[in-house]
């Protein structure tokens, strides 16, 4: 027997390619807002593009709008909150693909 | 031996007498004349026998008052009315043999024409033996109130009840006007023997009865427009004019009249107002019911209640009614909430301040806060979609943010006070709308809000074509009722439909595929399981090259499926038959299976999905059994039909049969727990007919259960909630007998 | 729309209801999203063993961003902890809720790194600018420039 399929309509959640996806669970939060990632940060209203994250180089993310408030401010000195290094935005590769679960 | 002193005074006064009586006539004139005088007077005066054939004498007047003067200036006239009681005494049994024979006739035959008859003979008697009016006023009030005191003693009780009748006679039967002689006869009889004063309650009585019985012929299921105007004008017209006779009589005008009939004409106006006000108290829950077709009744009742201090028992009469055929395991949600919606509209016509609905919205509010489904309820209606038939939102009110309950703000210049009534509990609320009101039953309106994600949810996973327009204009009418920021996971959820869309598009152009996924922000949809069931075969393929291309359009994303959720389009391939079949992915994933193998065990299947329990499993291969393309061969063995065969239980035709697994809305929780969550409905009824009954059978179960509303479970499905109970140790079974308990 | 500051709070209020505090700490009063006021005592053997203080923390509208002005209450009830980073006022020289703070550090870590500073204590006595300090101190902490000198965190 041959099974064609002619149409799926799935359901699917994005994420962000955080590189820490193998648990199933309520999901990381950023470390200035404690909202999850695939949430917003508290200025914003919509989750996703309109709230991104930025990667650090040191490897820590945080949502793009909350990074820059603390960068923003003198005391911050440019570091990032988690380890007091000076900030520097990672460059993104093209997606690592070989993170995307079955 | 008299003394001499005695025979004096005796002497005297037999002087005296002498010469009073002798008038200072010469001789014994004066005395002959007297006595003349007064034979004549006694004689004329003395009551006879009605039915004596005798002729009577005929006097000459002047004759009489030369002898009524003459009896006068001797002073004799009080020995004469004495004499003349005496006489009318004597007589009276004449009367009361009559009155015997009447009554007697009455009695047996009741006939009102008998007392009739009877009342004018009696006025015949009374005047037959009436002093001429010339004799003065004295002698004929004595002769009245003598003839009257004699005549009331001896009337029968039977006759109370002949009158009742005759005077209902003279207003139910003719049109009763003050000119139509019979009835003028009749009342004059009746003023000249006093029955009027002495039958004032029973005349009264009759104005009432009669009224009652007009009103509640004429307003009883008449609820459509206000009868008060009309009864006021009947009123007017029947029954005023009818009053004129025995409340009245002796007005010269019509304001004296008016002044005369003031106290019983009020109580009449008050008694009318009062049979209407209970009638419509009886029938206040049809009212409701009905309404908007009773609104006349409902303006009535408000009209009534203002001369009419019933308030109380209104309250009482819709609290009963609501208990009884309103509140109880039978009604549904949805009739408790539109009853409830009616009770609040019809209340605030009848009393605006509100009182009334507070003392008898609360049972209504208790009970529907404990209904599991009273939420789902309201915001289905909230979100109208006009196919639930009445919906709670009155289109025509205008959307406006829900009110809280205020607190009373005492600079108010237009305050008032509570009404008088209300009770301690009682807060104004000022004009709430309708849905405020509802929403109000819950203290929070979190548990609104939430409910209405997860409708938000079913539906919009539901869509085929991805229109969101509809949800979108619900949306915006919500926000305005609840308020932007409540609603913001709803902008977020129908957000995530249009970009799913885009995103879909842009994927396609790189690599079409057949799979049209939903992308959702996980934070903003509620609870949606996530299930660790592995899609087989190509299934597990679509998946990658799908994940794939969204990470190429999205480098900083990545998918992870639920894969429970959706629905797939399929056409399965058979060697001698096509079968088209739109189901579930859990069903999709296990045909895929048997296009590897024609033949799995139930253990093979579900380890090869994973994470499926056993039921699930079933009921996904029923699906393709019922459709003909698997067959359970034995106890957990599932075998592919590659070849169509005859089926036991009737044959269906073989031809390629489109088959759509039921509509149900995508799973918010598993399709499990969703029934679960029904069937936490009907186990209350359980719970009900297990205590009152004791233990039952369960058909017996099943059996009561069809009579509640929207139940649709088979017996087996019974069966296995039964089970689950008793693993949860809230029923035991024995010998087929089910009862509550562990 | 809430502000930043009270979205934090309510999430690490929520923490602090469901998980407890720190073991030593105690939350007294948090009923607004301005003033927030903790117990603190130092477990095990210490220079302050047995004794209690209170910590006051105050936030504005941009905290985390900005670090919360914290200080240990003082009135007739209640000293400041004698301790070389602590003057008699009750405001706190550490470097944490200075140049230190991070918008990833919460009310817990402050109250555990205090913790930790008066545990770690080798002396009870005041810092030796106390009494000027105190004299010309502003209200608020965060106004002050303090000078960290040694580790404090």
């Amino acid at each position: 027997m041959k099974v064609h399929v002619k149409h799926w309509s799935a359901v699917a959640q994005w994420r962000w390619n955080t590189g820490n996806n193998d648990q199933d669970d309520e999901g990381d939060v950023c470390g200035i807002c404690r909202v999850p990632y695939e949430g917003c940060c508290p200025s914003c209203k919509m989750p996703g593009d309109d709230c991104p994250l930025i990667w650090g180089e040191c490897s820590h993310i945080f949502h793009m709008h909350c990074l820059l408030k603390w960068l923003g401010t003198a005391p911050s000195k440019q570091q990032c909150p988690m380890d007091r290094r000076p900030w520097v935005t990672a460059e993104r590769k093209i997606a690592d693909t070989s993170n995307n679960p079955i | 031996m008299t003394s001499n002193a005695v025979r004096a005074q005796v002497a005297a006064k037999w002087q005296d007498a002498f010469t009073r009586l002798n008038r200072a006539e010469p001789g014994i004139t004066g005395l002959m004349s007297f006595s003349e005088a007064w034979t004549l007077v006694t004689t004329f005066l003395k009551p006879y026998d009605l039915n004596d054939p005798t002729p009577r004498t005929q006097y000459d007047m002047r004759d009489i008052r030369t002898a009524f003067d003459t009896i006068n200036k001797a002073r004799r006239l009080p020995v004469m009315l004495e004499n003349f009681l005496e006489d009318l005494h004597k007589s009276e049994h004449l009367i009361a043999r009559e009155v015997e024979v009447y009554m007697n006739l009455y009695e047996s035959n009741s006939d009102t024409e008998t007392i009739k008859a009877l009342i004018f003979r009696l006025v015949e008697w009374y005047n037959a033996w009436k002093p001429t009016p010339e004799l003065g006023y004295t002698i004929v009030a004595a002769y009245t109130l003598d003839f009257q005191t004699h005549l009331f003693s001896i009337l029968p009780i039977s006759f109370a009840r002949g009158v009742k009748t005759l005077v209902a006679a003279t207003l139910i039967g003719t049109p009763s006007q003050p000119s139509h002689q019979h009835d003028r006869a009749l009342w004059q009889a009746f003023d000249t023997l006093s029955l009027i004063e002495r039958y004032e309650t029973l005349i009264a009585s009759v104005g009432y009865e009669y009224i009652e019985s007009h009103v509640l012929e004429i307003c009883t299921g008449q609820w459509a427009e206000p009868m008060l105007g009309n009864l006021r004008s009947w009123m007017i017209d029947k029954i005023v004019p009818w009053m004129l006779w025995p409340f009245a009589r002796g007005a010269t005008n019509a304001d004296e009249a008016k002044a005369m009939m003031q106290g019983v004409g009020s109580r009449f106006d008050f008694h009318m107002h009062k049979t209407l006000c209970d009638l419509r108290t009886r029938e206040i829950f049809d009212i409701i019911v009905d309404f908007p077709d009773s609104i006349g009744a409902l303006q009535d009742l408000k009209e009534c209640l203002q001369r009419v201090d019933q308030r109380a028992e209104l309250v009482q009469s819709i609290r009963r009614a609501i208990k009884k055929r309103l509140l109880h395991p039978g009604a549904d949600t949805k009739d408790i909430l539109l009853s409830y919606v009616s009770t609040i509209k019809c209340l605030r016509i009848v009393d605006p301040p509100g009182v009334l609905l507070f003392k008898v919205a609360d049972p209504i509010r208790r009970y529907l806060r404990d209904r599991p489904d009273t939420i789902r309820c309201i915001v289905a209606s909230l979100v109208g979609d006009g196919e639930s038939g009445d919906s709670l939102v009155d289109d025509n009110e205008p959307v406006v943010p829900l009110q809280q309950q205020e607190i009373e703000n005492y600079g108010d210049p237009d305050w008032t006070p509570e009404p008088i009534d209300a009770g301690p509990d009682f807060r104004a609320s000022k004009t709430s709308d309708i849905i405020s009101t509802i929403v109000s039953i819950y203290d929070s309106k979190d548990l609104f809000v939430k409910e209405l994600q997860v409708l938000l949810a079913q539906r919009l996973l539901a869509l085929k074509d991805g229109n969101v327009d509809r949800e979108r204009r619900n949306i915006e009418i919500l926000k305005i009722r609840f308020g932007e920021s409540a609603l913001q996971m709803c902008e977020v959820m129908l957000r995530d439909m249009t970009d799913s869309r885009r995103i879909d598009q842009h994927v396609q152009s790189q690599h079409a595929t057949i799979m049209h996924p939903t992308i959702i922000s996980r934070h903003f949809w509620p609870a949606l399981e996530t299930s660790g069931i592995v899609m087989p075969g190509q299934f597990k393929e679509l998946q990658h090259q799908y994940a794939q291309g969204f990470s190429h359009f999205k480098p900083d994303k990545l998918l992870r499926w639920l894969p429970h959720l959706g629905r797939v389009h399929l056409e399965l391939e058979l060697e001698d038959r096509k079968v088209d079949a739109d189901v579930p992915p859990l069903e999709a994933a296990f045909i895929e299976l048997f296009s590897e193998k024609n033949t799995w065990t139930v253990d093979e299947l579900m380890s090869r999905v994973g994470a499926v329990s056993r039921s699930a499993t079933l009921k996904a291969l029923a699906t393709w059994v019922d459709m003909h393309v698997l067959k359970e061969d034995n106890e957990s063995v599932f075998r592919l039909l590659s070849i169509a065969e005859e089926s036991n239980s009737g044959t269906r035709p073989s031809a390629p049969r489109s088959a759509t697994v039921q509509d149900e809305l995508p799973p918010v929780m598993s399709i499990q727990q969703q029934q679960a969550e029904q069937m936490k409905v009907y186990w209350k009824f359980i719970e009900g007919m297990l205590t009152n009954l004791g233990a039952l059978p369960l058909d017996r179960i099943q059996a009561m259960l069809k009579f509640a509303a929207g139940y649709d479970r088979t017996i087996e499905q019974l069966g296995s909630f039964m089970e689950a109970a008793k693993r949860e140790g809230l029923v035991t079974t024995k010998d087929g007998l089910w009862k509550l308990g562990n | 729309m809430a502000s930043i500051s009270a979205r934090r709070l309510r999430k690490e209020l929520n923490e602090i209801h469901a998980e407890g505090c720190p073991c030593g700490i105690k939350l007294l009063n948090a009923d607004n999203f301005e003033t927030w006021f903790f117990s603190i005592e130092v477990l095990g053997e210490s220079l302050y063993q047995g004794e209690v203080f209170k910590l006051m923390f105050r936030f504005d509208a941009n905290y985390p961003i900005s670090s919360p002005a914290v200080q240990f209450v003082v009135d007739q009830n209640i000293q400041a902890p004698i301790h070389p980073h602590v003057y008699s006022n009750g405001h706190i020289c550490a470097s944490i809720l200075g140049t230190e703070w991070s918008p990833v550090l919460s009310v817990s870590a402050i109250c555990v790194t205090l913790q930790s500073m008066l545990a770690s204590s080798k002396a009870k006595e005041r810092p030796v600018d106390n009494d000027r300090y105190v004299r010309t101190a502003p209200d608020n902490p965060k106004k002050t420039r303090f000078q960290y000198d040694d580790d404090t965190v």
